[in-house]
């Protein structure tokens, strides 16, 4: 199988949907001609034609209100938001608009809309180009939340995203999106609410989201060298959320480490931790652990932001601790 | 402008039956069986009358909270609107959304938006998705002065301009947010001219004269056909009663006795019915046949709406998802 | 400010301790550095000091239970402060029915019975979650397991551990019965009871008690600290270290004549009585300096031959065997010797021995004189490589120059690490102590 990175996975998504339905169209700022900050978009424009690819002037509430209008009557729109951070700017067409619609209208009406957002720190962004919020749209009911760890993950999702008739924010990773991996070249689908569980093992479950998947699998090497056998589960969508696999994997080994990049304080690490504590207390043996980004606004300063993102670093030291609990 | 005489029996009947709705929903949200918020219309009937008239079915509209006048106009069953404001289960929207959310899909009535300004980019959607699917259907967007200040204003104008869309922005001026007058909002007068910072037509046009307003409509409509893009209506209206009911006195804690008795002075249905009577299209017997039609067909909405069942918890759950 | 204390560092092997004594009470005042309670470990009993004055606001760690070092065991706060909530709830639960009983010497075996009012102030018992389940579907109380996870939490795998041994059914024993069992520190099980439906009764309890003063069969010993660590010590130095030995009969009279000889003028000067043992640690430290691969220990792949010559002597005591070692035998004088011998055995009865005295030693002489063996055979001491066993003085017929004499003669044994340890060598250093103690006034020539 040939390999492709995360960004032309999904910009193959994109392009295959499109070429099927004409229904779906794209906006966003920069897409077309720029092709995209991150490249994800590059070809599309030429491809597709600026009826189809639509540069947009910087008016997020604009444009994703526009989304939302266009979907409700017939269209299948994939925007992009160029940083998760410049969602705020839109807040209202995502959260009180997009989200609620189709429940307010008591069933009348879809909203079929693909958001396109980006989190992680690394590239020396700082505070306002970085962020990992995704969990605010966990917290939202109405709203789809996908969060692709690999290549083919990203290119799967996308397309179930597209032919979803619910409104998806699609979380894509910064630091993956040069990532290679193993992708089909033809169409495929993967189910939301369905996770994946990325690495088997027995003495310790680690939940992970986005790019805390390539770090976790890079942590269990580690620790097997020690004797430490690491299960790794990657939910690969937030909502809906697959608590049965989750809870599975926590029966099996007992300990739970839960790692994502947003903050610590009520993150999407925080639900998951609330959720076994519910719904899986008995099976613990130690208790949970959360590894996630500490609770300030991303530094600028390399060393600074380097001890920022949660790494083998943070969870080395945190699954050796839950392992002290026989 | 020659208009037809069924054209104005229309605009004098949708009025009535906004007004009259509307003051029947005093009654019964005094009364408690309508629960949460009510934001009445009364006063601002030739708006909603002008421009509607210009629409077909399948043409849309975003409405604003203060939105039954919209909806009526556009066609909406009195029965399920009714019982959406009651909550129950056999409103449009299930019981779910209230007096602020009403919609109709299927004509074209995209929901009514409970946040100032919130549905000028959903109207600037429906217009990009017109043109994409290659239909003529043209989108009205209905929103007051003071959202005309709102981000989304100037966002969703810049676009249907860029766009050239088939979208017709109608700032129903009525002086008033809640209760911060025109002269705190901004210091420009006329909304209207805003329009030319986006290279659009902006008309202003008295609200209290169906006529006019429907005049402005066609023509606005027409350039949308013509695939000229959109236009900026501004309608200087005002309502009788409070931002909402509740309000107390009628809003005279922000506005005058004077200035609310001068503008109920210019009744536009009080206008349409003399021009009825005097242009003899209407007998005086016909306008009380056709009012007790009206509140005949509004009674047999609240027994729909009272004898109806609350959703059950159950519901509440439904629709979060397709 | 609250002030943590806890059960601190007590060596660098030395992993967990048990509180046997509170010297303070909660809510009495302590002084900083003031003794405030005495902890037991493998190697050593410890005495730890207040790190402040104030008020001993709580006791977390009670007497009797096994805690890593580090644990929390008190918190001090200023006289007038409230203790933070977070330490309010902290609790870890001692063994049943033990307050301030010294550990050091035979504890009373564990009870099956339902234990009496816990040790510890207030009661929560710290387990993780799947142990607590599981403790509650096998009906195990959690107040009999002790916990081994961080902190001393009861951790699944200590019930799991509780599982296998079968629990025993309760004991019915009467209500004064069990009182004297309590005070006189009287084990319960396996004693008959004669009370209605095999209840034991008091006199049972005095019945069983004279039996067991009689023959001294039938209990459970529980093992102190020290005997644990002996025993895996012993079990660790068996497995890894090859033994080889080698026996040799000493010429014992030129030695004894030889203290005889210098005893009176050795004890005017100073005030000191050598013993036989201590020539032969000076012996042996002599003769060590000729081989010194008998000063060696064995790490990974490396021979460390150690820079001192700390020669142990084994001291036995009731409760076990301590080996403390006299430092630089090799060039300290006979007085020295002596000194420090006799220091470190009063010590080590008293059991105030350091960490350093206990590790330092690099060769051990057992020495078993008292008793009547000939020889015998030891297992060296880890890591060191070497040690040399002495039996006792006996009278035996031989030949000198054809005509029958009677020499008094010890049979010595030298056991060695055959890793680093060839026969050869271990044979010319065995037979270098020999010549060495039957000549000893060359050999003691610049002591």
């Amino acid at each position: 199988m040939r390999e492709i990175t995360y960004a032309q996975a999904i910009n193959e998504a994109l392009r295959q949907c499109m070429k099927e339905d004409e229904r779906v169209v794209l906006l966003g700022e920069d897409i077309g001609v720029y092709g995209g900050i991150f490249q994800v978009t590059a070809g599309l424009l030429d491809e597709f034609g600026k009826e189809r690819v639509i540069d947009t002037p910087i008016a997020e509430a604009g444009f994703v209100g526009a989304c939302v209008g266009a979907a409700l009557t017939g269209m299948r729109p994939v925007v992009e938001i160029m940083f998760i951070d410049f969602t705020t700017v839109c807040m209202d067409m995502i959260i009180n608009q997009m989200a609620k619609m189709h429940y307010m209208f008591g069933g009348q009406g879809k909203v079929p809309v693909v958001l396109r957002v980006n989190i992680g720190a690394g590239r020396g962004a700082a505070a306002q180009h970085s962020q990992s919020f995704h969990a605010l749209f966990m917290h939202i009911p109405g709203l789809y939340v996908v969060a692709p760890s690999t290549p083919y993950d990203a290119k799967g999702l996308m397309i179930e995203a597209i032919k979803n008739d619910n409104p998806v924010i699609f979380v894509e990773h910064k630091k993956l999106y040069v990532e290679k991996g193993d992708v089909p070249a033809e169409g495929y689908t993967i189910p939301f609410g369905k996770a994946e569980i990325k690495r088997e093992g027995s003495d310790l479950t680690i939940v992970a989201t986005h790019a805390m998947v390539m770090r976790s699998l890079r942590a269990a090497e580690e620790a097997a060298k020690e004797g430490i056998d690491v299960e790794v589960v990657d939910p690969r969508t937030l909502t809906p959320f697959d608590k049965v696999t989750i809870l599975k994997s926590v029966k099996k080994t007992g300990r739970l480490l839960v790692a994502d990049e947003g903050h610590k304080t009520c993150g999407v690490a925080a639900e998951i931790s609330a959720m076994v504590a519910e719904e899986g207390i008995f099976d613990l043996k130690a208790p949970v652990v959360r590894v996630c980004s500490p609770d300030t606004p991303v530094p600028f300063s390399p060393p600074l932001e380097q001890a920022y993102i949660p790494d083998v670093k943070d969870l080395l030291p945190a699954l050796k601790r839950l392992m002290e609990y026989a | 402008m020659e208009i037809k005489k069924e054209t104005l029996i229309e605009f004098y009947t949708t009025m009535l039956k906004i007004r009259l709705f509307e003051e029947r929903v005093i009654a019964l949200y005094a009364r408690g069986l309508i629960p949460g918020l009510a934001h009445l219309y009364i006063g601002e009937e030739a708006v909603a009358a002008g421009v509607c008239a210009v629409l077909r079915e399948n043409d849309y509209i975003t409405s604003t909270h203060r939105g039954h006048g919209h909806v009526i106009a556009k066609g909406a069953d009195l029965k399920p609107m009714m019982a959406e404001l009651f909550g129950k289960k056999t409103g449009y929207c299930k019981g779910k959304g209230g007096s602020m959310h009403i919609a109709d899909m299927e004509i074209g009535i995209l929901g009514a938006n409970g946040i100032a300004g919130g549905g000028i980019p959903i109207a600037v959607g429906a217009g990009m998705s017109a043109k994409w699917r290659g239909t003529d259907q043209v989108t009205v967007c209905f929103f007051g002065d003071d959202a005309s200040n709102n981000g989304t204003f100037h966002e969703g104008l810049n676009l249907a301009s860029l766009y050239r869309l088939p979208v017709i922005f109608v700032c129903e001026n009525n002086r008033y947010g809640i209760s911060v007058g025109q002269e705190k909002q901004r210091l420009i007068q006329d909304i209207a001219i805003r329009a030319t910072s986006y290279d659009m037509p902006g008309v202003v046009v008295n609200g209290n004269d169906v006529l006019e307003v429907y005049e402005a409509s066609l023509k606005a409509v027409k350039r949308g056909w013509a695939g000229e893009g959109p236009t900026l209506i501004e309608c200087k209206t005002y309502r009788w009663r409070g931002h909402h009911e509740g309000d107390p006195n009628q809003g005279r804690r922000y506005r005058t006795t004077e200035e609310i008795e001068s503008w109920k002075e210019g009744d536009p249905i009080k206008r349409m019915a003399r021009k009825l009577i005097e242009d003899k299209i209407l007998t005086k017997k016909k306008m009380d046949d056709l009012k007790n039609e009206i509140l005949e067909e509004i009674e047999q909405a609240v027994a729909f709406a009272n004898e109806s069942e609350f959703p059950t918890i159950e519901e509440m759950y439904e629709d979060v998802y397709i | 400010m609250a002030t943590e204390v806890v059960v601190p560092m007590l060596g660098i092997t030395v992993e967990k301790g048990t509180i046997v004594e509170w010297l303070k009470s909660e809510g009495d005042l302590v002084e900083k550095g003031e003794i405030i309670f005495i902890v037991e470990t493998e190697k050593v009993t410890t005495e730890v000091e207040s790190p402040a004055s104030g008020i001993l606001a709580k006791i977390i760690v009670p007497v009797g239970v096994e805690v890593p070092v580090l644990t929390l065991a008190a918190v001090i706060t200023e006289p007038g402060e409230e203790l933070p909530a977070e330490y309010a709830t902290r609790a870890i639960e001692g063994p049943p029915g033990k307050a301030k009983v010294k550990t050091q010497g035979e504890q009373a075996p564990v009870s099956t019975t339902p234990p009496q009012t816990p040790a510890t102030p207030t009661g929560s018992i710290e387990a993780v979650p799947a142990a607590r389940k599981l403790a509650q579907e096998k009906g195990i109380d959690l107040k009999t397991v002790s916990g081994t996870g961080p902190g001393g939490i009861i951790v699944i795998h200590d019930v799991e551990a509780a599982l296998k041994p079968r629990v025993e059914p309760a004991v019915k024993v009467s209500t004064l019965a069990r009182k004297l069992a309590e005070k006189e520190g009287i084990p319960l099980e396996g004693i008959e009871g004669t009370g209605i439906r095999g209840r034991i009764m008091q006199d049972d309890l005095r019945r069983a008690a004279e039996e067991k003063a009689a023959h001294g069969l039938g209990k459970v010993v529980q093992m102190n600290s020290m005997r644990k660590v002996i025993a895996r010590r012993m079990a660790e130095s068996a497995v890894n270290a090859p033994h080889i030995y080698f026996f040799t009969d000493v010429w014992m009279e030129p030695i004894l004549d030889f203290r005889q000889d210098i005893l009176p003028d050795f004890e005017k000067k100073f005030g000191l009585r050598p013993s036989v043992n201590d020539f032969l640690i000076k012996a042996v430290a002599l003769n060590i300096l000729d081989f010194p691969i008998l000063n060696a220990t064995l790490k990974g792949e490396e021979i460390h031959i150690l820079p001192e010559v700390n020669i142990c002597l084994a001291v036995a005591l009731p409760e076990g065997l301590m080996v403390p070692a006299i430092a630089n035998a090799d060039k300290v004088g006979l007085a020295g010797i002596i000194q420090q011998r006799k220091d470190l055995v009063q010590r080590a009865r008293s059991g105030k021995l350091s960490m350093d005295e206990l590790e330092r030693g690099t060769f051990t002489i057992s020495s078993l004189t008292q008793y009547d063996i000939t020889y015998f055979t030891a297992i060296l001491n880890p890591p060191q490589s070497g040690i040399l066993t002495v039996g006792k003085t006996r009278d035996e017929l031989a030949m000198v120059d054809g005509e029958v004499e009677v020499k008094k003669v010890s049979t010595f044994g030298l056991s060695v690490d055959h890793r680093i340890i060839d026969g050869a060598v271990a044979a010319d250093f065995l037979q270098n102590l020999k010549w060495k103690l039957e000549r000893p006034s060359f050999t003691f020539l610049t002591v």
